[in-house]
């Protein structure tokens, strides 16, 4: 009988803290709670922006990426047995807004990379142009310039002194 | 056209163009500038001021102090940023801004958020201590309420109850190690940012 005592003892004693950790609406701060997909994805996003996306074309992405962390992070907070079914809801919802900013962070790295490469185009080849017509403008300026000068030289009078 | 005007002309084209495809690059291409983050912690009112009830940073249990927390972004890209929350004693060893390394005082809590270039994310930071004890000349707070939230603590005393500070870090997400990293990297150097706002517990018999 004292054995058994014991033994109850042991059990009560070893299952208290877990009673009273279920019981406890308090956590005790995890601080690595973060998706390895988001990494992947934000990646994405930096590439687009080293493409040279503009900072209202990112704002639509980061807005996303915010709502996805903020329901990641809810989803972390249900740890609770009964909370499961929530929280896989939730996890899922985050995969889903997480394949749909893969996808446009994409097509923005794409279209961003398309149009600086246009710009840098057309910017180099205006130079070439504008030095082109720079050169014609004074070609033509210094044949007026030789016409009048030879037009002056013609109007010249000599005047006896 | 003599030989000469053509090389005249010649010259000028290339002059030009050189000067012009000079122009060119500096309009295409971004300027170095550099790289910073803005921390901050404002009183209730937005202002440097009032961060205690009735400016008396002397709390006792259940007192709600209302800061708000900021963040500027002037890194040119986007940022992952996180904000980690730490209940540190006068001993405990701050922040190390020549080694970027963060304070060993006992995390609370964090909070994440992606920041475009140029984007300040503030957010109100409400909290007040829901448990503590005092044990001999030591006292303990064990339970933090930040944000409607409750965090247990571990290790969080000090003595009489005088200069406990929350410290405040700014951590940043680094792709290519997938973590949060204290401070950010600027060139080859790496900065950090914190704060610590100081407060005592000395009204003993409210804690319990």
């Amino acid at each position: 009988m004292p054995c058994l005592r014991i033994v109850l003892i042991l059990v009560i004693a070893a299952a208290s803290p877990l009673l009273i950790a279920v019981d406890s609406i308090a956590v005790t701060f995890q601080p690595d709670e973060f998706q390895p997909r988001f990494n992947r994805v934000f990646a994405i996003v930096l590439q687009a922006e080293a493409a040279g996306a503009t900072p209202d074309e990112l704002r639509e992405l980061v807005v996303l990426l915010n709502s996805a962390l903020e329901l990641n992070e809810e989803a972390f907070k249900l740890t609770r047995p009964d909370e499961a079914q929530r929280r896989n809801e939730l996890l899922t919802q985050v995969d889903q807004m997480l394949d749909s900013l893969e996808t446009k962070a994409s097509q923005l790295e794409a279209v961003a990379s398309q149009r600086t490469f246009t710009n840098k185009l057309l910017a180099y080849v205006s130079g070439g142009i504008a030095a082109f017509l720079g050169t014609l403008a004074y070609a033509y300026g210094t044949s007026l310039w030789r016409r009048y000068r030879i037009k002056r030289t013609f109007q010249m009078r000599i005047i006896p002194k | 056209m003599s030989s000469q005007n053509r090389r005249n002309l010649l010259v000028v084209f290339i002059t030009l163009l050189v000067v012009l495809e000079m122009i060119a690059y500096v309009g295409t291409t971004p300027r170095p500038r550099e790289q910073f983050f803005q921390l901050y912690v404002l009183g209730e009112n937005r202002l440097v001021a009032d961060y205690y009830p009735n400016d008396n940073p002397n709390l006792r249990r259940g007192d709600s102090v209302r800061w708000y927390v900021g963040v500027t972004n002037f890194m040119r890209t986007v940022q992952l940023v996180a904000i980690r929350v730490r209940l540190g004693n006068q001993t405990i060893r701050p922040p190390d801004d020549q080694q970027a390394l963060p304070s060993p005082a006992s995390l609370v809590t964090e909070f994440k958020r992606f920041i475009i270039n140029n984007e300040t994310w503030e957010f109100p930071f409400v909290w007040q201590i829901t448990s503590g004890s005092a044990v001999g000349e030591s006292v303990h707070i064990s339970e933090l309420q930040i944000n409607n939230q409750t965090f247990q603590l571990e290790s969080s005393s000090a003595l009489n109850g005088y200069n406990f500070r929350l410290i405040i870090e700014l951590w940043t997400w680094d792709v290519e190690s997938a973590a949060f990293h204290f401070g950010w990297q600027a060139s080859n150097e790496r900065r950090v940012a914190w704060l610590q706002v100081w407060f005592n517990v000395t009204s003993t018999p409210l804690l319990s």
